[in-house]
């Protein structure tokens, strides 16, 4: 593989005088099925091998991707992202430079227990159905229960023209479980996820009887719950919540590529912008969790990454190229989802360090407002307005979690909400998920339960 | 890599369906897709990147005892490596569990014509033509107003080709091209940053206008700058084709796909013939609509692509099958299997779903709204509650309306309400149609809608 690879780059450096080039190769399989209430939709299975080829010619990048290894197919692909680099930099007025890398050659192999391609399809069934008979069997209002499962296990293969070759195991194990109930008119939906980079001992601690319960008493509870009343509350937010909202409220501005676009961020570098108590990672190096890797996909160590230490901003989230251009160094979140697109910046597992308070003290101190516990979704925008939507919550009534709600969300400025932190519990939880930047890349997020003196919650009553 | 022939694809799907019957499968049908996909990248203001993605591939399909087997390969050159995943297919389905409700694959059919989906002069783009679409766009921005800051955005031109075979005699095959422009934008003044605003134009033939993509969003974000805040109370919503797609997608045409319905997982269960919608609502699913981005001569399962009737004056008149759908309840499918390529088996899925548009322009709507807001661009609408069709999300901008005309922006306002509460509420429909993904809509004005203000 590694002559293929270096016969790829010579051809972008001889024939094209590239300045720099890439060539990244995978070999994949995957591991996937649908099932609702316990039929199978279809068991699927798949290969995935091919190239991505990413070449830096007079200043701007040119990129070709092949779903082959062969040799010719290569070098013309090779000739295409050289030749359209030079025809997209016709225009340019910054060319793109990157930071310096030191040459890396590594092999990573993967270290699991249970590797999920030695464990049959039939048993990957058993545990899902497994997971819809606790389900279904909660309660007979429960009316649907859907589970996807995904394993994908191969290799990646890292070549550039500075002399790194790396070789990388990659290994995920995933499921999503949702449930929907219905009562006299009444319909609920929640959702479950866990997602690891160990192996299949993920569903030993993660059991079909731990999920269905936590799914089926969600979906239930919710039939009896009213509608917030819309408006600004104190809230606490349980460690999943906290996770959504340190991904996506701040996490993404603290994305290089995108606090260059125009996010809040770039003015604020070194300023306290947050509560003394907030203090964020983004750490691609906690062993067995969603979004942990060795290297990046440019060739980076992944690392673990301060980006706020006690309310002040200190640093951001890079690439080779936007490393280069804040004169800072490359942190290794540069990710592509597989062979078919190129490396952009995406987060790993990015949380919020604990603190030193218990969850009933963070209740105690409301009067009225909610406990959001569980989120549906989240998104944010670039100027710093987020909306998370939650899938379940509680009232806080005189320092008492009380009746359940639903269909709640929160929204706010990320910056004005994070000086409003005012409390930080001493617990911790990091959750799988899955990201979408245009390409999907599985994710953690987390950190403590935490209470917030006022955000808007949106609710119809 | 050039692209397949049709031949070479046909070859390719009928090939792959022998094998697999040949290793035991009692069905078979294989799925071929190739496609190719040339792009230009605009960063910060500049064209900084392009690619080229070449990926092809075949999904086989198989069925052994009544029980679905799937396995997929990218590697379609090598006859081997299509042998082993049509033997993979067949151990998935031997390792999965027989289903009561599979009737069979679905049966050849004829189609109906469509105009060609192919456009040369979309196939002949160089790179360089492209850069010279986004370099359009970029001019149109910076002559529209110096405080405009094109963010992302660019231009591409694709084409796609598939061809599905079965066991039960359905082999097709069909193509298409496809171009796009984007961009996104935001504008700044002072200290004040807008949310970013975003424009596009795609169409299946090379008639794009780059320079009203940029023109466009340009005027978005501009507009964004002047902002107030808004009290919190019920507006009449006008709702642009982006807020409609966010919103509609989750939910209402979730409830009308069959599996939903009949899942418990829509609202819609007992309700064809009810009333669900204003009068002035007619809604239909065409996977034949001249031009439209889902159009196709059939679905992802080989079965003819129709004109189906969902919601016609607010009465909701059919769901949307595919073949198991709709064997399973004895009825005919509506040509709505869809894939995601090679990848994966067929799913229910909407192709052109179309709102069809009333007799107002896009001013005369304006002109009914006494006191109101415009919104487009939502946070959130991933996170309604897919079930109730409850939801909750920001409106990032949304824009004040006062006696038809367009005040000022406001940041952060946050709608909830129940989108199916919401179509029975429109009060007048728009003659702006306009293509986006799957949607084909035109605004829409809404009474009553919850807003909590900022």
């Amino acid at each position: 593989m590694k002559d293929l690879l270096t016969k790829t780059l010579h051809t972008a450096q001889d024939k094209f005088s590239a300045q720099y080039a890439e060539v990244r190769a995978q070999k994949l399989s995957k591991t996937m099925f649908t099932m609702k209430e316990g039929r199978v939709e279809a068991a699927k299975q798949g290969i995935e091998n091919g190239v991505a080829i990413r070449v830096l010619v007079n200043g701007a990048w040119g990129f070709a991707s092949v779903g082959s290894l062969d040799a010719d197919v290569l070098v013309d692909a090779v000739s295409d992202a050289c030749s359209m680099a030079k025809a997209a930099s016709s225009r340019l007025k910054n060319p793109i430079k990157l930071a310096q890398a030191k040459p890396v050659e590594d092999h990573v192999e993967a270290q699991s227990k249970q590797k999920p391609s030695e464990i049959s399809i039939e048993e990957k069934i058993k545990t899902a159905s497994a997971t819809t008979q606790v389900t279904l069997k909660w309660d007979k209002r429960i009316k649907s229960c859907t589970v996807d499962y995904l394993d994908l296990a191969g290799t990646s293969y890292f070549a550039n023209s500075e002399g790194t070759y790396i070789e990388q195991d990659k290994l995920y194990v995933w499921t999503k479980a949702t449930a929907s109930a219905m009562q006299s008119g009444v319909f609920t939906f929640s959702r479950e996820e866990i997602g690891s980079t160990a192996g299949y001992e993920v569903f030993d601690v993660e059991t079909p009887e731990a999920v269905g319960e936590r799914l089926a008493k969600r979906a239930v509870k919710q039939l009896a719950a009213k509608a917030p009343k819309g408006g600004v509350f104190p809230v606490v937010l349980g460690p999943n919540v906290v996770g959504v909202f340190v991904h996506e409220a701040f996490g993404h501005l603290a994305e290089a590529d995108l606090a260059l676009a125009g996010g809040v961020l770039v003015d604020n570098m070194g300023k306290k912008i947050a509560s003394d108590l907030v203090t964020f990672y983004d750490d691609g190096t906690i062993g067995g969790a969603f979004g942990s890797f060795r290297y990046d996909d440019e060739g980076t160590p992944a690392q673990k990454t301060l980006l706020i230490k006690d309310g002040v901003v200190e640093g951001l989230m890079h690439n080779r190229e936007t490393a280069h251009k804040f004169n800072a160094q490359p942190t290794g979140n540069a990710r592509a989802e597989d062979f078919r697109v190129e490396p952009i910046i995406r987060m790993r597992n990015t949380y919020m360090a604990p603190r030193d308070h218990t969850f009933d003290e963070l209740v105690e101190g409301v009067k009225h407002g909610y406990f959001f516990k569980s989120f549906r979704g989240g998104q944010a925008n670039l100027d710093g307005t987020f909306q998370v939507g939650i899938q379940e919550a509680y009232e806080i009534v005189n320092g008492e979690i009380g009746e359940p709600i639903r269909n709640a969300s929160l929204s706010g400025n990320t910056l004005e909400t994070l000086l409003k932190v005012d409390a930080v519990g001493k617990d911790f939880q990091l959750n799988a998920g899955r990201c979408g930047k245009g390409q999907t890349a599985f994710i953690g997020d987390g950190g403590p339960h935490i209470r917030v003196s006022e955000v808007t919650v949106g609710g119809s009553a | 890599m050039a692209a397949l022939s049709k031949e070479a694809m046909l070859n390719l799907a009928e090939k792959a369906v022998k094998v697999a019957l040949q290793k035991g499968a009692s069905e078979a049908e294989a799925f071929v897709y190739d496609g190719k996909a040339t792009s230009v990248g605009i960063e910060r203001g500049q064209i900084t990147k392009t690619s080229r993605i070449v990926d092809r591939g075949v999904g086989i399909r198989v069925q052994v005892h009544s029980a679905i087997g799937f396995a997929y390969t990218n590697i379609v050159s090598d006859s081997a490596a299509v042998e082993d995943a049509a033997a993979k297919a067949l151990a998935a389905a031997r390792a999965s569990k027989p289903d009561k409700d599979w009737k069979a694959l679905p049966e050849r059919k004829p189609y109906a014509a469509v105009t060609t989906m192919v456009d040369g002069e979309i196939l002949a783009l160089r790179s360089e033509d492209l850069v010279n679409l986004a370099s359009r766009m970029l001019d149109a921005v910076a002559q529209a107003d110096t405080r405009v800051f094109s963010v992302e955005g660019g231009a591409g031109a694709g084409y796609v080709s598939n061809a599905v075979a079965n066991s039960n005699g359905v082999a097709a095959f069909d193509e298409g091209t496809v171009v796009e422009c984007s961009l996104a934008t935001l504008a700044k003044e002072g200290n004040t940053v807008t949310p970013i605003c975003f424009e596009f134009n795609a169409e299946r033939n090379l008639n794009v206008d780059p320079e009203w993509v940029g023109r466009e969003a340009a005027r978005l974000a501009v507009s964004a700058l002047k902002t107030k805040r808004v009290e919190t109370k019920t507006y009449n919503l006008v709702f642009s084709q982006f807020a409609l797609q966010e919103l509609l997608y989750y939910t209402l045409i979730n409830a009308v796909k069959a599996d939903s319905v009949e899942r418990n997982q829509s609202p819609f269960k007992d309700k064809l013939g009810a009333t669900v919608g204003s009068k002035c609502l007619t809604i239909v699913d065409d996977g034949l609509l001249a031009g439209g981005l889902r159009t196709g001569m059939f679905d992802a399962e080989g079965v003819p692509h129709q004109k189906t009737p969902v919601i016609e004056k607010g009465v909701l008149k059919n769901f949307l099958y595919d073949s198991y759908t709709a064997n399973k309840q004895g009825r005919e499918s509506t040509g709505n299997a869809s894939r995601a390529g090679y990848l994966s088996t067929p799913s229910l899925e909407a192709t052109n779903f179309r709102i069809l548009s009333g007799d107002k322009s896009p001013e005369e709507l304006l002109g009914e709204v006494d006191d109101g807001l415009m919104v487009s661009y939502l946070q959130g609408a991933h996170s309604s509650n897919p079930v109730s069709g409850e939801f909750s999300v920001v409106a990032t901008p949304a824009w004040r309306i006062r006696k038809g005309e367009i005040e000022h922006a406001s940041r952060g306002v946050m709608l909830a309400g129940n989108i199916f509460e919401l179509l029975k509420n429109v009060s007048v429909v728009a003659n702006n149609e306009r293509k986006m993904g799957q949607l084909v809509a035109p605004w829409l004005l809404v009474e009553n809608v919850k807003v909590i203000g900022k």
